[in-house]
C-alpha cells in the first residue's frame, strides 16, 4: 500500500498579515495556552532513553514487536497532525494569536514524531525499525483512521476540521499512550514513558485548545448548523471508535490486554467529547481503565524521582525577571 | 509478577490497587485501605509462594554461606545457639510493611534473591539481622541494639549499607565520595579513575573542578592552549554511565565549580534544554560554590571578577579552591599578573535561577558560611551529590607513572538517618548512641584501597554523617504545622539533643578506642572554653538552652527526652577536651528517598512534596505513596511543601543547622508561576540565615484547568 496522500489541493494559509501585537488580546486564552506550550517546550534529548536498554533486553520478542508497532503508528499520527492537521486549522483561525498557537503546536507535533525515531534508535536495530514501518503502512486500520482524519482536514468547514483534530488529539493518540503507561507501572522503559508522558502534556493542552476555539466558533453560527455539527461530531466519534478497536484488536490481540485498551478508548473518547463541550458517549461503567493507568496520566509535573532514573518529566522553562535593589537589602 | 498476557483483575492487580490511592472514593475520600490492601496482595500472591523456607536459622544460613549468598567470615563470629535465637527475636517482631511501596521496594531493590531473580531469600527482619550482624562483628549485645533499632524503625543505616552488608557478592557499604581534582593531567586521569572505581562499588561521587585552568588558558606557558572544564565534564559523565554497581544502579556523580572561574557560564550552559549536543551534560550534577563576595557584589550592582585559576595559583603558591574569594577579592583584582574576565553580578544570579527552572542544577555551596562553621583544621572547598557532606581535603600529588608522590585526604561518607518520631517514642538518647556506634563501624569496616586519599581520610578521621528523616510526619502525628514558631521551637531543640548524644557517643568511642581522630588538637573542640571553642554556643548564652514554647517543653516531658542543659554541656566539652573525639564528622542530613520509603518516613527534615507522592524509579516504575500518619482527617497538618513555601523551610534548616557540623540537603520548592527573581530571592534569605547549602530546585506545575485528570488526589492544589 501506497503511504497516505496529502492533501491534493494547495493548502492556502492566510490572506493578509498584520504584525501580531500581544498587547491587544482578543482572547486571553491565546496568551495563556501559548505560554503554557512554550513553557512547556522539550526535546527528546532531555531524556535519558538510553536507561532503557537494559530493561529493553529483558522484554520478550513479542514485547518488541508490540511496542515497535504501537510507536509508528503513533509517528504517522503526529506527522499528520504536524505537517497537515495542526497547519489546515491557521486559515480559520480567529485571531493573529490563535494562528500563533496553532505555529507551535504543529511544531511540537512534529517534535513528537521525531521524539518517537530517537527512541527507535535507541533502543532497536535498523531492521527492526524498517519492519515496524513496513507493518504501519500494511496495517488497514491504521491507514483508514489516517485517511479519515486526512479528508476532513482536506474539506472546507472550518468547524469539522476542529472536531477532527480534537479527536485526533484527545482521542486517537491514546490507543497507542496506553502501552507505555502500561510498561512504566510495571516498572519498564520508564525513561521512554518520560518521553511519552511529555507527548501527553502537550497533547492534553492541544486537544482542551482546539476544542476550546470550536466552542467559541459555534457560537458564532445558527441553531441548525451546531446541531448538524453535534450530529457530526457523534457520527465521526462513532466511525473512528469502530475503527480503532479493530486496530487495538489488531495492535493487542496476541498479549490479552485488549479489554483494558477499550475502556480507556472509551475514557478518552469521552474526554474528547468534553473538550468539544458536549456530554459523554459512553457510561461510566464501561471506561473503568486500570487505575494505574489513569494515575499515571496526570499532566501535573509533579513526579519525584532519583539520580538514578533519569530526569523525569518535571522541569520547565523558567521566566527570568530581574531583582532589584530592595531584594538585595541586607 | 504481574506480565504482559496475564489477565487483568483490580481486585488483585496490587499495580493497580495502588494507584487508587492517587484517586478519590466516590465520597472524595483518599482510598489509604486500598494502598493496604495492595501491601497484603504483594506478600500474599507475590512474595510468599516465591520465599525459600528453611527448618531452622542455622539451616538457613548454612545453606546461604554454601551457595555464596551469605559473607561467611560474618556468621562465624557468632556461635549457632545465639544465632538461633536472634533470628527468632527478629522473626518475633511480626513487621509488616506499612505501605505497597515499601514494600515493593524493599522486595525489589535490598531483599537478597537467588542468582537467577526468582526465589526470595530474605524478608526485613532477616535483612535487618544480617546487616546487625555484619556491623557488630561478633559482640553479641551490639548486634542485638542494631536489630532493635532498626526492626523498630528508629535507626535506618542508608542504602548502601542496608543493601550490601552480609552479603557474599556486594558493593562497598559506603554512600558518597568527594575526590578533589588539581590542574595537572595525572589529576584529571586519577579524578577520571576514581568515578570509574568508585562507581563501580556503588554510591555517588563528585569532584571538585574548580583548580582547572579555564579554556583558552596557557599550557606550558603557550597561550590558547586548554580546553577549560567543560571536556573533563563530558569525559566524567561517560565513566558514570560506564560504570553500574552490578548493575544495580548506574553510577551517579556531581562537579562542583566556584562562582569565580572563568569557565563558569559555559559550566552552566551545559544544562541548557538547547545546548550542543558536544557540551550537553545530562546525567551530571551541577553545583556552584558561592563565596559571600558574590552576593555583595551583586547587591551594590557591580560586575564580578572572574579569576584565572592558572594564574591564582602562580601568584599564591595554592591551588585556587584553597584562597578565599572573598578574603583576597580586592588583592586580586588589583593584582595584574592575574588575568581577569568580567560578569554582571545580577545577571549570575538570574542565570543560575534560570538554569534551575530548565534542569534543577545547579546545586549551590555558600562556601564562607560552611568555613565558618567547620570545627576542623582545614578548608571546605565542595560537597557532595546531595550536599550535605561538608568536609575538609588536602590535595594529593601524583608521580608521571600516577603514582602517589603525596597521598592527600578525599572524603568518604557513610550515612545513616533516625526516624525522628520513631526515636522521640524511644527516648532519643539510646538511639543517637547506638546509631553512632554503627555508622562508625562502617567506617571502621571500610578500606578503600582503590582511591588511597579516600583510605587515609577514612583511616584518620572516621568521619559520619547521622541524618534525620519524619520530621514532617512527626509534627503532623502530634498537632504542629511544619514552620510554625512552635515546630521551628522543636526542630532547634531536637537537633541540640541530638548533637549533645551524637558527641557524647564519640568521645565515649575515643575513651573506649583510646584515640581521638587525627587533627584533633587542631580544631575547634580542642580550642579553651570561651576561646573559639566548638561548645562555646552552647555555655555562653547564645542560643537557647531550653525550648522556648510550652507546647514543647510538654512534648519533650511526655516522651521522657531530656533537653541538656548548660551544664550538661559543660560537662562533655571537658570531657572532650580531655579525651577528644573518635569522629573527624558527626552529622549530615542527606535527602532520604529510597529508605525513606521502606521505613515509612517523611524525607529527611522537608515538607512533604505532595499528600500522595507519585515515585518514578527505573527498577519499580511509577508508584504511589502516601504520608505517614496521614488520615482523612488530619489532612490539615499535611500541607505540601509548595504551599508552606520557601521561606517556612528555610527557617526550618536554619534551625537544625545550628547543630550540625556538616550540611542538610535543603530543596526549595516553587509554582511553575515563580520567576527567577522568586528563586533568587529564596536563595538570598537562605543565605542570610546561615544556610550552607542548597540542594536541587523542584518547580511544580499544575495542569491547566480543563487538562486535569478528575478525581486524581496529587492533582488537587
Amino acid at each position: 500500500m501506497a503511504p497516505i496522500s496529502v492533501p491534493r489541493k494547495p493548502l492556502k494559509l492566510i490572506d493578509r498579515v498584520s504584525a501580531i501585537n500581544w498587547n491587544r488580546l482578543e482572547d486571553e486564552k491565546d496568551l495563556e495556552v501559548w505560554d503554557r506550550l512554550t513553557g512547556n517546550f522539550w526535546l527528546p534529548e532531555k531524556v535519558p532513553v538510553s536507561n532503557d536498554i537494559p530493561s529493553w533486553q529483558a522484554m520478550s520478542e513479542e514485547e518488541h514487536t508490540l511496542t515497535m508497532r504501537v510507536f509508528t503508528g503513533l509517528t504517522l499520527l503526529d506527522t499528520i497532525q504536524g505537517t497537515v492537521g495542526a497547519v489546515s486549522l491557521i486559515p480559520d483561525a480567529l485571531t493573529p494569536h490563535e494562528e500563533a498557537v496553532y505555529t507551535n503546536i504543529a511544531f511540537m507535533e512534529s517534535v513528537h514524531a521525531k521524539s518517537y525515531s530517537s527512541i527507535f534508535s535507541t533502543l532497536c536495530s535498523t531492521e527492526q525499525i524498517d519492519a515496524a514501518f513496513a507493518w504501519s503502512e500494511e496495517n488497514e486500520y491504521l491507514q483508514k483512521k489516517a485517511q479519515i482524519v486526512l479528508d476532513y482536514y482536506e474539506g472546507d468547514s472550518p468547524l469539522k476540521r476542529k472536531v477532527a483534530s480534537t479527536l485526533l488529539e484527545s482521542f486517537l493518540f491514546y490507543s497507542g499512550f496506553y502501552l507505555p503507561m502500561y510498561f512504566s507501572s510495571h516498572a519498564k522503559l520508564t525513561n521512554t514513558a518520560d518521553v511519552i508522558r511529555l507527548i501527553i502534556r502537550d497533547e492534553a493542552v492541544h486537544g482542551y485548545y482546539i476544542g476550546y476555539k470550536y466552542q467559541r466558533g459555534l457560537e458564532r453560527v445558527g441553531e441548525a448548523k451546531r446541531e448538524e455539527l453535534r450530529e457530526y461530531t457523534y457520527d465521526l466519534l462513532n466511525e473512528l471508535y469502530d475503527n480503532e478497536v479493530e486496530y487495538t484488536e489488531s495492535l493487542y490481540g496476541g498479549v490479552g490486554l485488549t479489554d483494558d485498551v477499550e475502556k480507556f478508548l472509551r475514557y478518552n473518547g469521552n474526554k474528547a467529547l468534553m473538550n468539544l463541550g458536549y456530554p459523554a458517549l459512553f457510561p461510566a461503567e464501561i471506561c473503568d481503565v486500570n487505575p494505574a493507568i489513569i494515575a499515571s496520566l496526570s499532566p501535573n509535573a509533579d513526579e519525584n524521582h532519583d539520580f538514578f532514573s533519569g530526569s523525569g518529566s518535571s522541569y520547565v522553562m523558567g521566566k527570568a525577571e530581574e531583582t532589584d535593589d530592595d531584594d538585595w537589602d541586607f | 509478577m504481574t506480565t504482559i498476557g496475564t489477565t487483568y483483575d483490580p481486585s488483585t492487580d496490587y499495580h493497580a490497587l495502588n494507584a487508587m490511592l492517587n484517586l478519590y472514593d466516590e465520597h472524595g475520600l483518599i482510598q489509604f485501605g486500598k494502598d493496604k490492601e495492595a501491601e497484603r496482595a504483594y506478600v500474599a500472591n507475590e512474595i510468599e509462594p516465591n520465599t525459600k523456607r528453611f527448618a531452622t536459622a542455622g539451616e538457613r544460613l548454612r545453606w546461604l554461606i554454601d551457595h555464596d549468598y551469605y559473607d561467611g567470615d560474618v556468621f562465624a563470629r557468632y556461635d549457632a545457639d545465639f544465632l538461633e535465637s536472634f533470628y527468632a527475636h527478629a522473626a518475633a517482631s511480626g513487621f509488616e510493611f506499612e505501605t505497597f511501596l515499601g514494600a515493593f521496594k524493599f522486595f525489589r531493590s535490598y531483599a537478597l534473591k537467588s542468582f537467577d531473580g526468582k526465589t526470595y531469600l530474605e524478608d526485613f527482619p532477616q535483612r535487618c539481622a544480617a546487616v546487625a550482624l555484619d556491623l557488630a562483628a561478633g559482640d553479641e549485645s551490639a548486634a542485638t541494639a542494631y536489630l532493635d533499632e532498626m526492626l523498630a524503625g528508629r535507626f535506618q543505616p542508608a542504602t548502601p549499607t542496608f543493601l550490601n552488608l552480609g552479603k557474599a557478592q556486594r558493593g562497598e557499604p559506603v554512600s558518597c565520595f568527594l575526590v578533589r581534582i588539581e590542574d595537572n593531567m595525572e589529576s584529571i586521569s586519577r579524578g577520571i579513575n576514581a568515578a570509574l572505581q568508585l562507581s563501580k562499588r556503588g554510591g555517588g561521587v563528585a569532584l571538585l573542578l574548580s583548580n582547572l585552568r579555564e579554556l583558552g588558558a596557557p599550557i606550558k606557558h603557550i597561550e590558547n592552549q586548554s580546553s577549560g572544564v567543560v571536556p573533563v565534564m563530558k569525559l566524567l559523565e561517560d565513566s558514570f554511565s560506564y560504570a553500574n554497581q552490578l548493575g544495580a544502579r548506574q553510577g551517579a556523580g556531581a562537579v562542583y565549580l566556584n562562582a569565580h572561574h572563568p569557565d563558569i557560564m559555559r559550566f552552566l550552559d551545559t544544562k541548557r534544554e538547547n545546548a550542543d549536543e558536544k557540551i550537553r551534560i545530562k546525567s551530571l550534577a551541577l553545583g556552584v560554590v558561592v563565596p559571600d563576595i558574590t552576593f555583595e557584589l551583586a547587591k551594590r550592582k557591580e560586575r564580578m571578577a572572574l579569576f584565572s585559576p592558572y594564574d591564582v595559583e602562580r601568584v599564591y603558591g595554592k591551588p585556587f579552591a584553597d584562597i578565599s574569594v572573598t578574603e583576597k577579592y580586592d588583592e586580586m583584582v588589583a593584582d595584574d599578573r592575574i588575568r581577569k574576565t568580567y560578569i554582571d553580578a545580577r545577571k549570575f544570579f538570574t542565570t543560575l535561577a534560570e538554569l534551575q527552572f530548565e534542569s534543577g542544577y545547579p546545586y549551590l555551596v555558600f562556601e564562607d558560611t560552611v568555613n565558618r562553621a567547620n570545627p576542623i583544621d582545614g578548608r571546605v572547598t565542595m560537597s557532595n551529590l546531595c550536599s550535605e557532606i561538608l568536609q575538609v581535603q588536602e590535595a594529593s600529588t601524583y608521580r608521571e607513572d600516577l603514582s602517589y608522590e603525596h597521598v592527600g585526604r578525599d572524603v568518604s561518607c557513610n550515612l545513616g538517618s533516625l526516624n525522628i518520631a520513631k526515636a522521640m517514642d524511644g527516648g532519643l538518647a539510646g538511639t543517637v548512641e547506638t546509631a553512632i556506634r554503627a555508622l562508625t563501624a562502617v567506617a571502621e569496616h571500610t578500606s578503600i584501597d582503590a582511591v588511597p586519599s579516600i583510605r587515609r581520610a577514612n583511616d584518620e578521621g572516621h568521619a559520619i554523617g547521622l541524618g534525620q528523616m519524619n520530621l514532617h510526619g512527626f509534627l503532623a502525628r502530634e498537632g504542629f504545622r511544619y514552620g510554625s514558631d512552635e515546630a521551628l521551637d522543636f526542630t532547634d531543640m531536637y537537633f541540640m539533643t541530638v548533637a549533645y548524644h551524637a558527641y557524647r557517643a564519640s568521645h565515649d568511642l575515643a575513651v573506649e578506642r583510646g584515640k581521638a581522630f587525627v587533627g584533633f588538637e587542631r580544631s575547634d573542640y580542642a580550642k579553651p572554653a570561651g576561646a573559639g571553642n566548638y561548645f562555646d554556643k552552647y555555655t555562653d548564652g547564645r542560643a537557647p538552652a531550653a525550648p522556648r514554647t510550652e507546647r514543647v517543653r510538654e512534648l519533650f516531658a511526655r516522651y521522657g527526652v531530656a533537653v541538656p542543659t548548660v551544664a550538661d554541656w559543660e560537662a562533655l566539652r571537658d570531657a572532650i577536651l580531655r579525651d577528644g573525639l573518635y569522629n573527624q564528622n558527626l552529622q549530615a542530613v542527606p535527602p532520604t528517598g529510597s529508605i525513606s520509603y521502606i521505613n515509612h518516613s517523611t524525607s529527611s527534615i522537608h515538607p512533604i512534596a505532595s499528600k500522595i507522592e507519585i515515585r518514578k524509579e527505573g527498577k519499580i516504575g511509577r508508584m504511589y505513596y502516601p504520608a505517614p500518619y496521614m488520615t482523612n482527617d488530619n489532612l490539615e497538618y499535611f500541607q505540601d511543601a509548595y504551599e508552606i513555601g520557601w521561606q517556612a523551610i528555610v527557617d526550618t534548616y536554619a534551625a537544625a543547622t545550628r547543630h550540625v557540623d556538616q550540611g542538610l540537603s535543603l530543596t526549595l520548592f516553587f509554582p511553575d508561576t515563580a520567576t527567577t527573581r522568586d528563586v533568587n530571592k529564596a536563595q538570598i534569605y537562605a543565605w542570610r540565615k546561615g544556610i550552607k547549602t542548597l540542594y536541587y530546585i523542584r518547580i511544580r506545575q499544575q495542569a491547566l484547568e480543563g487538562t486535569e485528570v478528575a478525581g486524581c488526589v496529587s492533582c488537587m492544589l
